[in-house]
């Protein structure tokens, strides 16, 4: 992968990005030089202030975002700083939700003090973290990651079945099985109660900040720049005298400590853990936010923790999600024709190739404009351009949805007038579809959606949000 | 013996299925150093769109056309289906992605791998389709081999299998295209140098391992006979587990990870616990990977320094 | 080179762009609401007279004396669904969700009220279930939802409901673990318990002569509760069990059908995924395998056709019960498909909107303690289950009970117990 030349310019990266260009240069150039200090206290302020402005819900959104950014960090330290592939490290974080659903419940008939369990725990995940490291020592990339993975599931199968396990005598019933273990209690620091989603969210923040200045620090240490060196070159840094075992055992014990305490977090604010909260799904939204956000940046992974917690739930609202799709056709139409002549022409078109089609559709057959349109703004905006379907509507619909994605993937490959043309309808039946199909279905469209905006942001910029391109050594 | 034999068509069923994705996983991850998660989808789509053909054609129980004819029909259509998703995926979710960092496209891929079982959640609702197979092809015929009886669809499967397996060494061993494969992934950037066209060994790649997944999904629709939106998830990682037990890269490899897998689940059904059945096939593939770190037929890789 | 430079600028765009749709989407909120509700404003109360004698007679709704009708302003209030609209059980919510619709639209019409739908997809996921449960009592004007499905998803969501608003009311159609309903002040629910469940089933197989059981759970929260009783009642009743179990996600399962003993009696399958029961089956008559399959509640579908085979329902064939026959073919001519998890979603559904309607008949505007109330005080004479539906003090069924159906040749189910 060493074309020559890249690394220069990679390594100019930062100097090109400094030119910014264009009508946002400004703005940028001044976010630039704001102090790094007051855009903290700005992040900060910002996420203290939210829980007083917005209702329960929202606050209970905000804890998963804060937990998945917690996570998320323990995670970059192990894929974005070591480099290595670890897929069992929400096995850590399961770990951390039993471990103190256990001393916190009625599993068992000694109720443990926060300020004791807790401690014990993140030891306790450090340790397995320390043992899943073993196996790295022998094992690399792929191949640690499925070791690591073989780890995942077989602690979900041990939570699930641990009861049936042969050696393990019938009256004990430490993990509750499929069902979980329900009612654990609160964290109770020295009398005060963790018991609202306010005070979920606060717990959480402080423990993130504090989090992110030790990460911060760790990066820069002596240590961090191991961690790199470890990354970019094993070999190398071997020669280079760097202890790699005991790096790669470290970023692990750290990952897994952080991994414990979110899971010992997330536990008391679901008053409850339930095998399937950590299974495979969920690893996989952790990867998710590092990635997009920036693998081995600290605030890139936070972004992404925010970007992948809140976009699902931004979909949600069929209302916002039919938002989002309109203007993401506008996106479309911005991006592949740039300059506003073309712009201007397919919308022309666009509204004139509608109308048309209604004429003649409703013309043949008059039940394609015979159904109810959708009761949002937009929806009665289009109603009378768009077909709406009456009868038929499962069978019509499924084949345009499928020829709109052959559309959209093929303006992404053709240019000149083939494109406009090849847009024009794209547009008309994406709309069509989703007039007719996707807002009926809130649910599986979010699915949908979510998966297209993963795909279209790791398209836009490989490298995560706040990432920095680097070259692989292969 | 009678179990021992049974237990032994049933791993080799399963086998044959497993290795046939973990082809497509392998020779991917051979040429691309990429897992490509959204595998998994690929076989579903071609295990509904062998649905679509038996549905047209009047379904299982009172089929239109002879049934050499519906089934060849079906993997023709998974074959179309299956291989055109894998190569837009190649075009349009990886190649964007092509020089940046191993593990960028893996959230690509999960994008794409959510997307699709929308689509299908969307096109084919939740119900879980049934292929009926037992209508089809009855279930008492079949192959005698000692005790047992092997039913026909299991020997058509196990068969086939083994038929594509076969050809697929000797496409990648013997034909000039092959030879481009295996050239590319040994050395991108040299087999680039040396006049070979990098972007078509890739999509031939997508394309072959797309297809094997469509016969795949076919397959399995026949033998066991559920088809739903999110039956690629679990079968996608078993052909993970088996491509990287196998040693990923390798064709050998993957056809004896897939089968390794096989074996172990039904062997520990049927001798130790249906309930600790995923537990112990783990702990076998730990312990095989202990003693082989590169899995099955992996090649030492030579660094050079 | 040129092009790269324009991604920054796009990802700017698309980013402020989405911003603009929060905010955006903030104001459409209530239209949003209004998107998913299916009647809502379609049956307006002038015409609702004349349909009512159309409209598929429930008689188990209480009769509105014309006056009041007239004169009572508008009964409106919404009603949460939370269930597995996509994801691995996607089958079970879509038929819920269909359910719901349907209910409402029928409901309205009967009554008049005007009680419209908010989905909430958990995927099956504890954790969205805990989310959607926050972002409900948040909604006020939602009265109680229905839902959710699978007992530990209850777990998560009455936690919740508990801590933020004990008078709001939710009534799963679908869980059936013993003792869950007394834990959350909220909970009510239209389905028998595994207690109900359990002795039946073993009482019926003790009754067929039974001496060996093989039985086979699916490592869900459904599947092990209901074994646990059955194996109770079955070995008190002298029957060896011998016990199996595979994860949700298997397909294959013909190792473990080799593993059937040849004189077991019965294959007993408490399952959630009537396909894989039939799978399952298949696989038996491949193998030669003859025993009789017992399947759970869940397995009472369409899905699952293997003749001769016995299922456990908590309702009396409802195809062969007048009213709740109309119901049915009412339901089918809107949408496809229709398992066992769609009646008690009416029936849920029923026991929300009736009760709300008692409280706008009071002349009050419900809200959630006045519907609470009313729900505990539910006494449907019949329903579209064929029973009466009343609720204890912990909310379970009053009369859970439990039929047995075993499957004929043509796929109709014949009554045995």
């Amino acid at each position: 992968m060493s074309q020559i030349g890249v690394d220069q310019w990679v390594e100019q990266s930062d100097e090109r990005r400094d030119r910014y260009s264009g009508w946002t240069a400004p703005a940028r150039r001044a976010f630039d030089k704001l102090p790094t200090g007051w855009k903290l206290v700005g992040v900060l302020g910002a996420a203290a202030a939210f829980p007083l402005l917005v209702p329960q819900g929202e606050i209970r959104i905000g804890i998963t975002v804060l937990l998945l950014a917690m996570l998320a960090l323990g995670l970059n330290v192990v894929v974005g700083w070591a480099g290595l592939l670890d897929l069992g490290f929400v096995a850590f974080y399961g770990f951390g939700a039993y471990f103190y659903a256990i001393v916190a419940s009625d599993q068992l008939p000694a109720h443990w003090p926060t300020w004791v369990a807790i401690p014990i725990i993140v030891a306790a995940a450090a340790l397995l973290g320390a043992l899943l490291s073993l196996p790295s020592r022998r094992l690399v990339g792929d191949y640690l990651a499925i070791m690591t993975l073989f780890f995942a599931q077989i602690f979900v199968e041990l939570v699930r079945n641990f009861e049936r396990l042969p050696f393990v005598s019938e009256d004990l019933d430490l993990t509750g099985g499929p069902n979980g273990i329900p009612g654990v209690e609160a964290w109770d620091l020295f009398g005060f109660q963790i018991n609202s989603f306010k005070r979920h969210y606060y717990l959480l923040l402080i423990l993130l900040v504090v989090l992110i200045a030790g990460l911060h620090n760790l990066n820069a240490s002596r240590t961090g720049r191991a961690w790199r060196a470890l990354r970019e070159d094993t070999l190398a840094a071997e020669h280079m005298t760097t202890p790699v075992n005991k790096l790669k055992l470290l970023a692990f014990v750290v990952g897994a400590a952080i991994a414990g305490l979110a899971g010992s977090i997330f536990a008391a604010v679901q008053v409850g853990v339930f095998p399937n909260n950590f299974a495979l799904p969920f690893l996989i939204t952790i990867y998710a936010a590092v990635i997009l956000g920036g693998s081995g940046s600290i605030a890139g992974v936070v972004l992404g923790a925010v970007a992948i917690g809140y976009i699902p739930e931004l979909l949600r609202d069929p209302g916002k999600a039919g938002w989002l799709f309109y203007i993401g056709l506008a996106v479309m139409l911005v991006v592949t024709m740039k300059r506003w002549q073309p712009i201007a022409a397919v919308t022309i078109g666009l509204v004139v190739f509608g109308f048309v089609v209604r004429f003649v559709s409703s013309a043949i057959w008059d039940e394609s404009i015979m159904g109810t349109a959708n009761d949002t703004f937009i929806s009665r905006f289009v109603d009378g351009w768009v077909l709406i379907l009456g009868e038929q509507q499962d069978l019509i619909t499924n084949y345009a949805f499928v020829v709109a994605i052959a559309g959209v993937l093929s303006v992404v490959v053709t240019r000149g007038w083939l494109r406009i043309a090849t847009l024009i309808p794209t547009i008309y039946l994406a709309i069509l579809v989703w007039e007719n199909k996707l807002a009926l279905q809130p649910s599986i469209t979010r699915q949908l959606l979510f998966g297209a905006v993963l795909v279209v942001m790791m398209a836009i910029r490989p490298q995560g949000l706040l990432g920095t391109r680097r070259v692989e050594i292969t | 013996m009678e179990f021992f034999l049974q237990q032994t068509v049933n791993g080799l069923t399963l086998g044959s299925v497993y290795a046939l994705l973990a082809l497509g996983y392998s020779m991917v991850y051979g040429i691309l150093k990429l897992l490509n998660f959204a595998h998994g989808e690929v076989y579903m789509f071609g295990a509904f769109a062998g649905y679509g053909v038996l549905t047209v054609l009047g379904g299982s129980s009172a089929p239109l056309v002879p049934i050499w004819l519906m089934i060849l029909l079906m993997f023709v259509a998974a074959v179309v289906v299956s291989s055109t998703i894998g190569v837009a995926l190649e075009r349009f979710a990886y190649r964007p992605l092509r020089n940046s960092t191993r593990i960028a496209p893996l959230i690509s891929a999960v994008g794409a791998s959510f997307f699709l079982q929308a689509a299908a959640l969307l096109l084919f609702t939740a119900n879980s389709r049934s292929y009926d197979a037992p209508n089809l092809i009855a279930i008492q015929t079949g192959i005698p081999i000692g005790p047992i009886r092997v039913w026909m669809v299991r020997v058509m499967v196990i068969v086939t299998s083994a038929v594509l397996m076969i050809l697929l060494t000797l496409w990648v061993n013997r034909t000039r295209t092959g030879k481009a494969v295996r050239a590319v992934s040994f050395d991108r950037e040299a087999a680039a140098m040396m006049g070979i066209d990098v972007d078509k060994v890739i999509v031939i790649t997508f394309l072959i391992g797309s297809a094997l997944a469509g016969v795949g999904g076919v397959m399995v629709g026949l033998v066991f006979g559920r088809v739903f939106h999110l039956m690629g998830f679990v079968a996608g990682l078993k052909a993970f587990t088996a491509a990287v037990v196998g040693g990923i890269g390798s064709i050998p490899g993957a056809m004896f990870g897939g089968l390794l897998i096989g074996f172990a689940e039904a062997y520990t059904t049927g001798y130790i616990s249906s309930t600790f059945q995923n537990l112990i096939v783990f702990a076998l593939l730990v312990v095989v990977l202990l003693v082989r770190p590169r899995g099955l037929f992996g090649r030492e890789e030579l660094v050079k320094v | 080179m040129k092009k790269r430079s324009q991604w920054p600028k796009m990802v700017m765009l698309f980013v402020a762009m989405a911003l603009v749709a929060a905010a955006c989407g903030g104001d459409d909120d209530a239209g949003a609401g209004d998107d998913t509700t299916t009647t809502a404003a379609a049956a307006p109360a002038a015409t609702t007279t004349a349909t009512t004698e159309a409209a598929p007679a429930t008689t188990m709704a209480p009769e509105p004396t014309t006056t009041t009708e007239m004169e009572m302003i508008p009964c409106v209030a919404t009603i949460g669904f939370i269930g597995p609209i996509t994801g691995p059980v996607a089958f079970i919510g879509e038929v819920q969700l269909n359910w719901m619709q349907y209910a409402v639209d029928v409901l309205n019409e009967e009554l008049s009220t005007e009680i419209s739908i908010v989905e909430g997809d958990n995927q099956f996921d504890t954790a969205q279930s805990a989310t959607l449960a926050a972002q409900f009592v948040d909604n006020a004007d939602m009265v109680a939802t229905v839902g959710p499905a699978g007992s530990d998803n209850v777990d998560a969501a009455g936690a919740v409901f508990e801590d933020l608003d004990p008078d709001f009311s939710f009534v799963s159609p679908s869980s059936t673990r013993e003792g869950i309903a007394a834990t959350y002040t909220g909970m009510f629910r239209t389905v028998p318990t595994d207690a109900d469940q359990g002795p039946t089933t073993a009482d019926f197989m003790i009754a067929e002569g039974a001496a060996k059981v093989f039985l086979v759970d699916d490592q869900s929260s459904y599947s092990t509760g209901l074994s646990d009783s059955t194996t109770a009642a079955l070995e008190a009743g002298g029957v060896e069990v011998i016990t199996e179990s595979v994860s949700q996600d298997t397909t294959d399962f013909s190792a473990l059908v080799s593993t059937i003993p040849d004189d077991a009696d019965f294959v007993y399958l408490p399952w959630q995924v009537a396909a894989n029961g039939q799978i399952f089956a298949n696989q038996m008559a491949e193998q030669g395998k003859t025993m009789r399959i017992f399947g759970s509640d869940g397995m009472d579908s369409e899905d699952f056709t293997t003749v001769g085979s016995l299922v456990a329902a908590f309702a009396p064939d409802i195809a062969g019960i007048a009213g709740s026959a109309d119901l049915l073919a009412g339901f089918l001519a809107e949408y496809d498909d229709t398992n066992t998890f769609g009646p008690p979603v009416f029936a849920a559904v029923q026991v929300i909107i009736e009760a709300t309607y008692r409280v706008c008949l009071t002349g009050q505007t419900p809200d959630r303690a006045s519907v609470q109330a009313e729900i505990a005080n539910t006494d449907l004479a019949d329903s579209i289950l064929g029973s009466p539906i009343s609720f204890t003090s912990d909310g379970d069924l009053a009369e859970g009970q439990f039929f047995i159906f075993e499957i004929q040749e043509d796929g109709t189910k014949t009554l045995v117990g």
